[in-house]
């Protein structure tokens, strides 16, 4: 008997357990049954259903209809028109390229830095007051996006922001971080960086901790050279972790929104307008919901790549990489 | 250790906390701000020493509605993600244990969503919520925050779920365990590292979370980031004090957390794909 339900359990689908057990009690035969996986299941298929499917498919729906809130027309078959629409508008393609650069600049330069930094801190697990040190370190991730961007509408400000004091201590004038064109974008690519900078030196160090100790040493014992030892001992191991990291900041800098929006609102003209903010101004601004829900499914499908090439890598350091 | 190797060791350490302080250092200028008067907050030349002032904190506490604020962060964040615990533990369990066909499908579709940028989800969303009337609503909110909160809750109990070897649900089995006693009695006490980590993180992210309970919220289910940006974007000349102090008080929490559980902070920050300790 009891063999059967130790079998049973590793099989796919059906469990029924054993037979011989005292019937009765309401749990019982509910956890006898053969739909018991499936009311584990039930509760987050509802999710499934009504918060992400639902929304889908009204969203793959609407895309394909002009269907405007401030008018009271009904929604209007446009077929593939607010495609064409949006591939002949230059403003998306304009806060496309905007994107695509803040995520190349922003993770390009967290990355470095975080890289620097994280070997930094490498050998670091002995240090007075690590714990403290380590969460000031890594407190800008996880404040509200909001209070971050208000943060530094403070210390940007061009009058009394405390910047803008010592940048003219030291070039001799004052500059409008957030309202001059030029320095508009770059400084939300630097809040960016500050923000995320330590999530990279986060992942830096999980990648060193998982190159083998054994290996290090013999690399100790061989007296390789610093650098040869982060090229053959290191990145081997480490190479995956952080690659991991690349990504995941990739796909969140596609996501920034909060940050920029309560900043600068995409301004000063649309200089630091993001992709995020551009769906949320089609929609929440102009409420042409049809265009909106276009450009969002174009958003969406860019996740999903982003997202599977994540968990590419993520799946081939399971069952090809050299550790775990 | 000899004198040299120590000097050089304390130096070291001194470097490393001189970045920490560095990067800390636009948070602690608005905590500053918080504790300075309003003249001291647009001075020309930043003020670095006065004598702080509760003038700002006071204020925010006192100001209309600010506890009703706080009581819905606090509310929708907790309620949200318990929710989403208990959802995602079972169909965990259920994708560990049976395998059923599909469950990578499911897992990754789910962990896409979560990744689009939210100004595109809320687009659908808040046309689903107003044509069901859900806007504004305590349930809806709460709801849509489990959601929120699953992608994350399942990947990172999947994980911990898969590291529990199935010699345990056998074993008690044979010794007469209900399903339910396995689940509950056997399983979960080990998972419980993956439970308190996708606790205090998602509650972190809903926390934060402003946009969508910007869209699809109200005045009845307003938290405070819709507040503290409605106070930056009031147009005119802001209240510094006051958003200063606001958000003092409201990143109070998410620091005491990301200090006292520190160990988690890798797998929370990665949505539970990769796990180990810094």
């Amino acid at each position: 008997m009891a063999q059967v339900g130790t079998r049973r359990l590793e099989g796919v689908g059906g469990i029924a357990g054993a037979r011989s057990r005292p019937r009765g009690r309401p749990f019982r035969k509910l956890d006898d049954s053969r739909f018991f996986p499936l009311v584990l299941l039930l509760p987050i298929l509802i999710f499934f259903l009504i918060w992400n499917v639902v929304p889908l498919l009204w969203l793959v729906g609407l895309s394909f209809y002009r269907y405007d809130l401030t008018s009271p027309e009904p929604a209007r078959w446009l077929g593939l028109d607010n495609f064409t629409a949006i591939y002949n508008d230059a403003q998306v393609w304009g806060a496309l390229g905007r994107t695509l650069s803040f995520m190349f600049f922003s993770v390009g330069l967290q990355t470095v830095l975080g890289v620097v930094l994280g070997l930094l801190f490498w050998g670091s697990s002995r240090m007075p007051g690590r714990r403290l040190a380590l969460t000031l370190l890594f407190a800008p991730m996880l404040l509200p996006p909001i209070a971050i961007g208000s943060y530094w509408r403070l210390i940007y400000d061009p009058i009394f922001g405390v910047l803008n004091y010592y940048a003219r201590e030291i070039f001799g004038q004052r500059y409008d971080f957030l309202g001059s064109k030029d320095y508009a974008f770059p400084a939300a690519v630097a809040v960016d960086v500050w923000m995320w900078t330590p999530f990279m030196i986060l992942m830096t160090l999980a990648a060193l901790a998982s190159v083998p100790k054994a290996e290090l040493e013999a690399a100790e014992v061989d007296r390789l050279p610093w650098l040869k030892r982060l090229w053959y001992v290191v990145l081997p191991h480490g190479k995956f972790i952080l690659m991991l990291g690349i990504l995941l900041r990739t796909i969140d800098a596609f996501k920034t929104t909060d940050m920029i929006f309560v900043m600068t609102k995409g301004g000063p003209g649309v200089k630091t307008e993001l992709i995020g903010l551009t769906v949320w101004r089609r929609g929440f601004a102009s409420f042409s919901m049809g265009a909106a829900s276009a450009l969002a499914v174009i958003a969406l499908l860019i996740a999903i790549a982003f997202t599977s090439i994540y968990l590419y890598v993520l799946n081939y350091r399971e069952t090809r990489g050299q550790f775990r | 250790m000899n004198a040299t190797a120590r000097i050089r060791q304390g130096l070291y350490y001194a470097v490393l906390w001189g970045i920490a302080i560095v990067f800390f250092l636009p948070v602690l200028w608005v905590i500053l701000a918080a504790l300075k008067t309003k003249k001291q907050i647009i001075a020309k030349t930043p003020v670095w020493f006065f004598e702080p002032t509760l003038d700002n904190l006071q204020r925010v506490i006192e100001r209309e509605n600010f506890w009703k604020y706080l009581r819905m962060s606090v509310f929708l964040s907790l309620g949200g993600v318990m929710i989403a615990l208990v959802v995602s533990f079972l169909a965990a369990y259920c994708f560990s244990r049976y395998k059923p066909r599909g469950t990578n499908f499911l897992m990754f579709l789910l962990l896409s969503v979560r990744m689009v940028p939210a100004a595109a989800v809320v687009v659908p969303v808040y046309l689903m919520y107003a044509a069901f009337g859900w806007k504004d609503t305590f349930l809806g909110m709460v709801l849509f925050y489990a959601m929120f909160s699953i992608p994350f809750s399942l990947w990172i109990l999947k994980g911990f779920l898969d590291g529990v070897s199935l010699r345990y649900d056998e074993t008690a089995l044979v010794n007469g365990g209900s399903r339910l006693h396995i689940i509950f009695r056997v399983v979960l006490p080990q998972v419980k590292p993956g439970l308190v980590a996708a606790f205090i993180f998602n509650i972190i992210f809903v926390w934060n979370e402003f946009l969508f309970n910007y869209i699809i919220g109200g005045k009845s289910v307003t938290m405070v980031p819709v507040q503290l940006q409605a106070g930056v974007n009031s147009g005119g000349s802001a209240d510094w004090g006051y958003i200063a102090g606001l958000s003092t008080i409201y990143m109070i929490p998410p620091i005491l957390a990301i200090y006292a559980f520190q160990k988690y902070l890798l797998v929370g920050m990665t949505f539970g794909t990769v796990r180990g300790e810094v």
